[in-house]
């Protein structure tokens, strides 16, 4: 059972194959109706499924085949001409072919579908029109079943296949497999006599594999139901079927490749993503480490592991991605065959131009991508090329032309699907959308021509008047659109009326790994995806223009419009804007947008996690990433970032004048001073010199601590005494941490500290503090520098 | 010998059926603190519970979905409980923990107060949501009466719903 399972699945996975060529061919066939080679090689793949599945008992199946075999044949050798009726019945009949293909794979048998309708047909076609007499079917099977293998067996085994099978009855059949049986014993016996006797002897073997090949096709050719047939066959057919496609391929390679289950690939790309992960942390620990143990000599060792390991794991996932990577041919491949039905359906008269089928790409997209062409193609053959007569009228050729065309661009794929229709009207675009309620008039004002192409995407439009088999329900492009947004991809339409309508997929290549720029607002990350982002540039604040409540800026010769990625994500505005910025330049098709960012992290290579059926489809993000040090970054989205930006106000240089208002000091104790000291002594110390002033004095036991209390706001804070040494967070720590706040950019930071060298003066500067005072000091001169510092009122001293 | 087998093998089956019964009628559940109420999910639908760790905020969400943290490499939405009952937000302390709760492929991570216990509850002891609290929007399945204490039960597959 499992031997015929596995059979049943080889045979399948090549039926499918096989089928998928057979359309493209059949629709060339229809144009070169007298291509013999092309004939026959139609012929072959319906005799190779015929073949196959007689032997796997699938009668139903044998039974269609078999009748279009008949028809093929027939035309093979000129007794038939390929005409649009005739070829209808084989379309037909090749749909119900791979119906009944697709039951086999479902449920391991193909009962249940009914040919006899289509069967009759196929007679009808091949009886109607034949010249010569009805042959007598099973002699004319028994023919067709013989003539590919004899081809195939030809060369090397002329005198076996001069025997004609036909005209034997199935005793003589028999007899002659024993013939051949028995020949083939005598030379197996042969063989072991030879090896036996010149076991050393290395020529041997080498003689042998002829021979053991020859007499089995031979034995086995005249049985149509013998297990080897089938495979043998069918690979010769493949071979050539593929020979005939208009891609030309060499018709001698030998292909080098296996099947692998796709399930296999897709684990194998999910362990490279942790794998890449683990690089990345990796990574952020030998930066660590490198820092905390400067020189040391097994720090170089480290770094070159790291960076061996780096490298690795860059090339293998590259190789994996590419053991996943298909032509975007296997999906194009059905288009012809499309148009060639619509063509009929419309009466219209289009032809399709395909180029660039060899671009590759991931597997997961090619399956995606299928729907959304069938859905563009449809749409542009439906109300984008006129009838023949309209277009003889206005001057164009009478056939149709639609173009679909594929190349790489930079990290994507782009799909470009365009006709030479009538175009698109964006005047009546609108009109339609605001019949059906899908758009406000004062929207529509607004609306330049590319934003009317674009809602031809919306739920529920449709321009069809009635609604036809081929479109007019309205929901066609929406699930172009909502398909290409899953995979990441950008949709670009451009439109002139009577010339014809262009339609650009932009894909990413691959959807689980990406390189990305990291990008910092405040607290918080985030990743932008590395194709969508044109160029970096530092600019100063005084660079930012606002134009009607919206901050532009000049980049070059051009004005760029900019939003803060804060005003977007809602970020708190809590530390300090700096007098640069950098502007992240994104670009989006045509569009451009400047990303304003407060730093620049830098490159790095991220996989992409689905934020889970919880928090998905939030608009500007587009899933997240976990970083080097185990967190999560969430990846924007840059398409809905753009869309999100034209309604957001600007608010990132509005300076926030809640802390500017300061209250007027009218006694000494509205003075606050913070005394930040591990000693309890010190503090004391501190609070007994400030003693004389009146002021009032909060205390902190750490650099934390002090932050804590900074951070919950409770009391306008006029100076802060910092001790240098303290457990937690020392005392440059917290002034580099305070200088980080908006608000206490003004703040007077004072350190008291035993700590008496210049390199700690020096650091002590760096990080913010304006006075220095070295312990023990007097008691005097610590509350003058306090004095100094907060601009103490003479009037309040006593 | 082969009665014998068949003795303890039938003997087995029995056991089974008993403790099937037993099962039947019993409840476990995991009870938790937020704010001064006692609440509890099915033993079942706890994936793990953790102590707190950091998580990155989430734009565009409501106040009680906190963000997303990184549970072994996985993505995991953070939703704080207090919020989303209309308590005020806490400062995480010693007590706090992560419940991370999943149905079929939903997981989410919540935010509790204090653990209390698992105990199992016998299903006549677990009463309806009050009236003005039941039906299909509740989050409350029912209240469990245990001793002294009363316990409500959520249901795990509404808190594991996006409701924004």
């Amino acid at each position: 059972m499992d031997e015929f399972q596995e059979i049943l699945q080889d045979f399948l996975v090549e039926a499918f194959e096989l089928i998928e060529q057979l359309d493209q061919d059949l629709v060339e066939l229809e144009s070169r109706p007298n291509d013999l080679e092309l004939l026959n090689g139609i012929f072959r793949v319906a005799h190779t499924i015929k073949g196959a599945s007689s032997f796997l008992n699938f009668d139903v199946l044998t039974h269609l085949t078999h009748h279009m075999e008949d028809v093929l044949n027939k035309a093979r050798h000129g007794d038939l001409t390929i005409t649009p009726e005739v070829m209808d019945v084989i379309l037909e009949s090749i749909d119900l072919m791979k119906t009944l293909l697709s039951t086999i794979r479902d449920t391991s048998a193909d009962s249940g579908i009914d040919v006899s309708e289509c069967v009759k047909r196929l007679d009808a076609v091949s009886s109607g029109q034949a010249v010569e007499s009805v042959q007598d079917e099973a002699p004319a099977t028994q023919e067709q079943a013989q003539e590919p293998v004899a081809e195939e067996v030809e060369e090397h085994e002329e005198e076996e296949d001069e025997i004609d099978y036909d005209s034997l009855s199935d005793e003589e059949i028999e007899e002659e497999i024993e013939r051949l049986l028995a020949k083939r014993q005598a030379e197996d016996q042969a063989k072991r006599a030879a090896k036996t006797a010149g076991e050393s002897n290395q020529e041997t073997p080498k003689e042998e594999k002829p021979k053991e090949e020859k007499p089995k096709p031979a034995a086995q050719a005249p049985v149509p139901v013998a297990p080897r047939v089938a495979p043998k066959v069918e690979r010769s057919d493949s071979e050539d079927a593929k020979a005939a496609s208009p891609a030309k391929r060499a018709a001698n390679t030998v292909e080098q490749t296996i099947r692998v289950d796709v399930k296999r690939l897709d684990h194998l790309m999910n362990l490279i993503g942790e794998l890449v992960l683990a690089k990345n942390r990796l990574i952020k620990i030998n930066d660590d480490v490198e820092e905390r143990y400067e020189g040391e000599e097994f720090l170089e060792e480290l770094t070159q592991v790291v960076s061996i390991v780096s490298l690795v794991t860059t090339d293998l996932q590259i190789a994996v991605m590419k053991t996943r990577m298909l032509p975007i041919g296997k999906v194009f491949n059905k288009f012809p065959r499309m148009i060639r039905d619509l063509t009929r359906e419309l009466n219209k008269k289009m032809e399709l131009e395909i180029s660039g089928e060899d671009t590759e790409l991931d597997k997961s997209i090619v399956e995606e991508i299928g729907d959304p062409l069938v859905h563009i193609i449809r749409n542009s053959c439906d109300h984008g090329i006129e009838m023949p007569a309209d277009r003889l009228a206005q001057g164009k050729p009478e056939q149709g032309t639609i173009g679909l065309k594929a190349y790489n661009e930079g990290n994507a794929i782009v799909i470009q699907i365009t006709d030479d229709g009538k175009g698109l009207d964006a005047e009546l675009l609108k009109m339609k959308s605001l019949e059906k309620g899908l758009i406000t008039e004062k929207e529509a004002e607004l609306m330049t021509d590319k934003d009317a192409f674009s809602l031809i995407f919306k739920p529920g439009f449709s321009m069809a008047k009635v609604v036809t088999n081929v479109s007019g329900r309205g929901v066609g492009m929406d699930v172009v659109k909502t398909n290409i947004e899953k995979l990441n991809g950008i949709i670009d339409i451009d439109s002139e009326m009577g010339v014809g309508t262009s339609m650009k997929l932009k894909i990413p290549l691959t959807l689980a790994i990406i390189q990305a720029l990291l990008v910092g607002v405040q607290e918080e990350h985030y990743a932008i995806p590395l194709a969508s982002v044109l160029e970096t540039v530092r600019i100063s604040v005084d660079e930012i223009y606002t134009v009607e409540n919206r901050s532009v800026m000049r980049l070059r010769e051009e004005v760029l419009s900019l939003v803060h990625i804060g005003d977007i994500f809602e970020v708190k505005r809590v530390m300090e804007s700096s007098e640069y910025t950098y502007v992240v330049v994104l670009g989006l098709g045509s569009s451009k947008l400047g990303l304003i960012v407060d730093t620049l992290i830098g490159q790095e290579e991220i996989v992409i996690k689905s934020l889970g059926e919880y928090l998905k489809g939030i608009e500007g993000i587009a899933g997240a990433t976990i970083r080097g040090d185990g967190g999560v970054t969430l990846i924007v989205d840059v398409a809905a970032l753009m869309h999100m930006a034209k309604g957001v106000k600007s608010t990132a240089f509005v300076e926030d004048n809640s802390s500017a208002v300061v209250k007027e000091k009218t006694k000494a104790s509205d003075y606050i001073i913070m005394i930040v000291d591990d000693s309890k002594t010190d503090r004391t110390i501190m609070k007994k010199s400030l003693e004389p002033l009146g002021v009032t004095t909060v205390e902190a036991a750490d650099g934390q601590e002090a932050l804590n209390i900074l951070k919950q706001g409770e009391h306008h804070f006029d100076a802060m005494l910092i001790d240098i040494e303290m457990p937690r967070m020392d005392g440059y720590t917290l002034a580099t941490e305070i200088k980080k706040y908006n608000k206490y950019k003004t703040l007077p930071l004072i350190a008291v500290t035993s700590r008496t060298s210049k390199s700690d003066r020096m650091r002590g500067v760096e990080s913010g503090m304006v006075e220095y005072i070295t312990k023990p000091y007097s008691a005097d001169y610590l509350a003058s520098v306090v004095q100094r510092n907060v601009n103490f009122k003479a009037e309040f001293l006593q | 010998m082969s009665d014998k087998l068949k003795e303890v093998i039938n003997k087995q089956a029995k056991q089974n059926e008993v403790e099937m019964i037993h099962s039947d009628d019993v409840v476990q559940l995991v009870g938790f603190i937020i704010g001064d109420e006692e609440y509890a999910v099915p033993i079942l639908t706890i994936q793990e519970i953790i102590k707190p760790i950091e998580w990155t905020r989430v734009p565009q969400t409501p106040a009680y979905v906190l963000g997303v943290f990184n549970l072994r490499g996985s993505v995991i939405p953070l939703i704080d409980l207090r919020l989303k009952f209309g308590l005020k937000a806490k400062k995480h302390n010693e007590d706090t923990r992560f419940f991370v709760l999943k149905q079929g492929d939903d997981v989410a991570g919540f935010v509790i107060d204090r653990l209390t216990m698992a105990l199992r509850i016998n299903r006549t002891n677990i009463g309806p949501a009050p009236e003005t609290m039941a039906g299909d929007e509740s989050l409350i399945d029912g209240v469990g009466k245990q001793e002294d204490r009363i316990l409500t039960i959520l249901k795990v597959n509404k808190l594991l719903e996006r409701d924004f």
